[in-house]
């Protein structure tokens, strides 16, 4: 296998689409989504609930079955189109862990510590004489004494540490990426800055490329090497945390970027405010899937679906015709106006 | 002007626990109060004491004071019997719980649920007058009139939010509190239905007590703020004094551990610890096992008095005109 060079790609997503059936219709959750996560970069999914960026994370760990498209691990086709069978895909899931929103929910109330943290080494087939002292590390690496925890039911937990457990629990067999879907959006300020001290201590400890799949912008802004930007299935923009967030070029970033509340006082019920909600999966509107609630819409947007395009700052992509130096400046005047 | 509600020393235990150790606040006609703390600080058993609402195994004590528009006397809360308190409940403070809108009865049509609330609380009893009432209370949440028919599962979280509130509103109340309303809904969402507050605040005039976390949701929505530790408010004040130059140690740390946009990336460091437990907080003040600036004066017990205008903390040390560094503060402190 071809070692990638340092700042190569950990996972390439290529024109990947999901699909779901939902009441007898079709569903494309993730519809011509193509991505690179490089290694050891911090990358941001954000979106609205139900635009497909858990989807995504799913399919990134091959979870999913692809419609269409594939999923590669360091240049290695896992899932989807030309994927080499099961090796790739329990080469993939040791290299990349996944951790979940609610440590309420994944973690086995039956079990202790020990055999929660342990387990994925039994999985993978780590000989057993290792185990301990996997286990103890890992712990050590989330900030839990393994002395005091080790022994621990989840119950006895309180919300911060149980989520430690469940980053232990995916550190342990030492993987290059870890996607976190809503890492800290059920935890409180204080335990939620704790938790993202620990992961971003490790990322830079030992060099772990992270995903943050997030609702949360100002999160991902402070924390994010890059962040894509995602609406009903598709990624509409991508660049940069700072161009992204600071400098948005599709009107559903900017949106997404005035609905955060900032801690100021006042002033922020008199903003414009995206209406409406995000269409059924099942009826993905034509033309520019954004272009019912777009508030700049223009003549051909009901009909022309955009593809990502270079806007604004270096690698910035957006999928917006007013970027396209192909439509008519009188066009996106009057979208202006 | 006399205040709508007027709460002092509220006190909520469990077992001879202090879960809410001593809360005075007032709340004028039309104002929206934030009240902000980590989980487990005793805002929420704030709310539903206010509603006399707890579980058997809490007990309250202390004065709260309802003067709704209209009432010759004012409705001493805290005096009332449960039969009393089903008459102030819905028609003049409702309640729109954290997670409500998942406590729609799935198998009724919202129309049907609604109409049972309707008739129950208020004095429209007729099918016509409660269809109609159903009616502008959707106009006036913005959901359109036709989402009555349907069925909870139908609609998306934010329209189920919208419902809730809408019933919140079937009785006209001065006071609505609302516990963590936009917690489960995804950024768009919860600007839509902060925004609908904030209008219904203006247009209906009503009070607002809104629970948070969520400093960003606060002081977009709210005039003052009340900032909650331990079971005590440990600062308050108008939202842009707390914002702009916070007097307690908690609510900066606080403060400077959120992001901003556009502000410096990156993460700021954590408070260290965790709240203490109920059962046995600290000597003195509640915060000063994980307070960087704590000092021996600390362990005597700081009252929360006004150390600016409107602006109330209880720390020994306030005002604090400058905040010296917390990490470099901290380090000099163990050193002494």
């Amino acid at each position: 296998m071809a070692t990638a060079e340092p700042n190569g790609s950990l996972i390439e997503v290529r024109d990947l689409a999901i699909e779901f059936s939902a009441r007898g219709q079709l569903a494309r959750a993730v519809d011509g989504v193509s991505l690179d996560w490089r290694r050891g970069e911090i990358l941001g999914v954000v979106g609205e609930s139900g635009c497909g960026k858990s989807t995504l994370a799913r399919a990134m760990l091959a979870l999913v079955e692809p419609a269409a498209g594939s999923v590669s691990l360091r240049g290695q086709v896992v899932s989807g189109e030309g994927a080499g069978g099961r090796k790739g895909v329990s080469d993939l899931r040791r290299r990349v862990q996944m951790i979940f929103q609610d440590p309420y929910q994944t973690l086995n109330p039956r079990q202790r510590v020990e055999a929660i943290v342990t387990e994925p080494l039994r999985v993978q087939g780590v000989p057993e004489g290792k185990h301990d002292e996997r286990v103890r590390r890992a712990l050590d690496d989330v900030g839990l004494d393994p002395e005091r925890y080790l022994g621990r039911y989840p119950h006895q937990l309180s919300g911060g540490q149980r989520q430690r457990v469940a980053i232990a629990a995916a550190l342990v067999l030492e993987p290059e990426g870890l996607i976190c879907d809503e890492p800290v959006s059920m935890l409180d300020a204080s335990v939620r800055a704790q938790i993202l001290s620990v992961l971003l201590e490790l990322q830079k400890r030992r060099v772990l490329a992270l995903v943050f799949i997030t609702h949360d912008l100002s999160l991902a802004w402070s924390l994010c090497d890059r962040i894509a930007v995602m609406y009903l299935g598709r990624i509409v923009e991508q660049g940069s945390a700072v161009d992204v967030i600071e400098r948005p070029k599709h009107p559903y970033t900017k949106a997404l970027v005035n609905a955060v509340p900032v801690p100021e006082a006042g002033g922020g019920g008199r903003r414009e405010l995206l209406g409406g909600e995000l269409p059924d999966p099942t009826a993905i509107p034509p033309g520019c899937r954004f272009h019912p609630r777009c508030p700049r819409r223009f003549e051909p947007c009901d009909s022309v679906d955009p593809s990502l395009m270079p806007a604004g700052g270096r690698d910035q992509l957006a999928a917006c015709l007013l970027h396209d130096p192909a439509q008519s400046s009188a066009a996106k005047a009057a979208a202006d106006a | 002007m006399t205040s709508l509600l007027e709460v002092s020393d509220l006190r909520v235990t469990h077992r001879g626990s202090p879960i809410v150790d001593g809360v005075d606040f007032k709340l004028d006609r039309g104002e929206a109060l934030g009240l902000a703390g980590e989980s487990g600080c005793g805002k929420t058993t704030t709310a539903l004491a206010l509603m006399k609402l707890l579980p058997p195994a809490l007990t309250q004590s202390g004065s709260m004071t309802l003067r709704p528009e209209g009432a010759e006397e004012p409705i001493n809360l805290g005096r009332r019997t449960e039969a009393g308190m089903q008459l102030v409940r819905w028609r003049h403070i409702s309640l729109v719980f954290q997670g409500a809108m998942n406590s729609l009865d799935p198998v009724q049509r919202i129309d049907a649920q609604m109409a049972e609330a309707i008739r129950l609380h208020s004095d429209q009893k007729g099918g016509k007058e409660v269809g109609r009432k159903i009616s502008d209370l959707f106009k006036t949440v913005g959901l359109p009139v036709s989402a009555a028919r349907r069925y909870p599962h139908e609609l998306s979280g934010g329209q189920r939010q919208r419902v809730m509130i809408a019933l919140a509103l079937c009785c006209d109340p001065s006071l609505v509190i609302a516990d963590e309303p936009t917690t489960a809904l995804d950024v768009v969402m919860q600007a839509q239905v902060l925004q609908l507050l904030e209008r219904l605040r203006e247009s209906l005039g009503l009070a607002l007590i809104l629970i948070s976390h969520d400093l960003g949701v606060l002081g977009e929505t709210c005039d003052r703020i009340a900032i909650m530790y331990a079971g005590r408010i440990v600062e308050t004040g108008p939202v842009r004094s707390v914002f702009d130059d916070p007097q307690h140690p908690y609510t900066k740390l606080l403060l400077d551990s959120l992001p901003v946009i556009g502000g410096e990336r990156g993460l700021a460091p954590p408070i260290p610890g965790a709240p203490p437990d109920p059962g046995s907080p600290p000597e003195g003040c509640r915060f000063r096992p994980r307070c960087p600036y704590a000092k021996d004066e600390c362990l005597a017990d700081p009252p929360l008095r006004e150390v600016a205008k409107g602006q109330s903390a209880a720390c020994h040390f306030a005002p604090w005109k400058k905040w010296p560094d917390p990490r470099a503060a901290a380090a000099a402190g163990k050193k002494a």
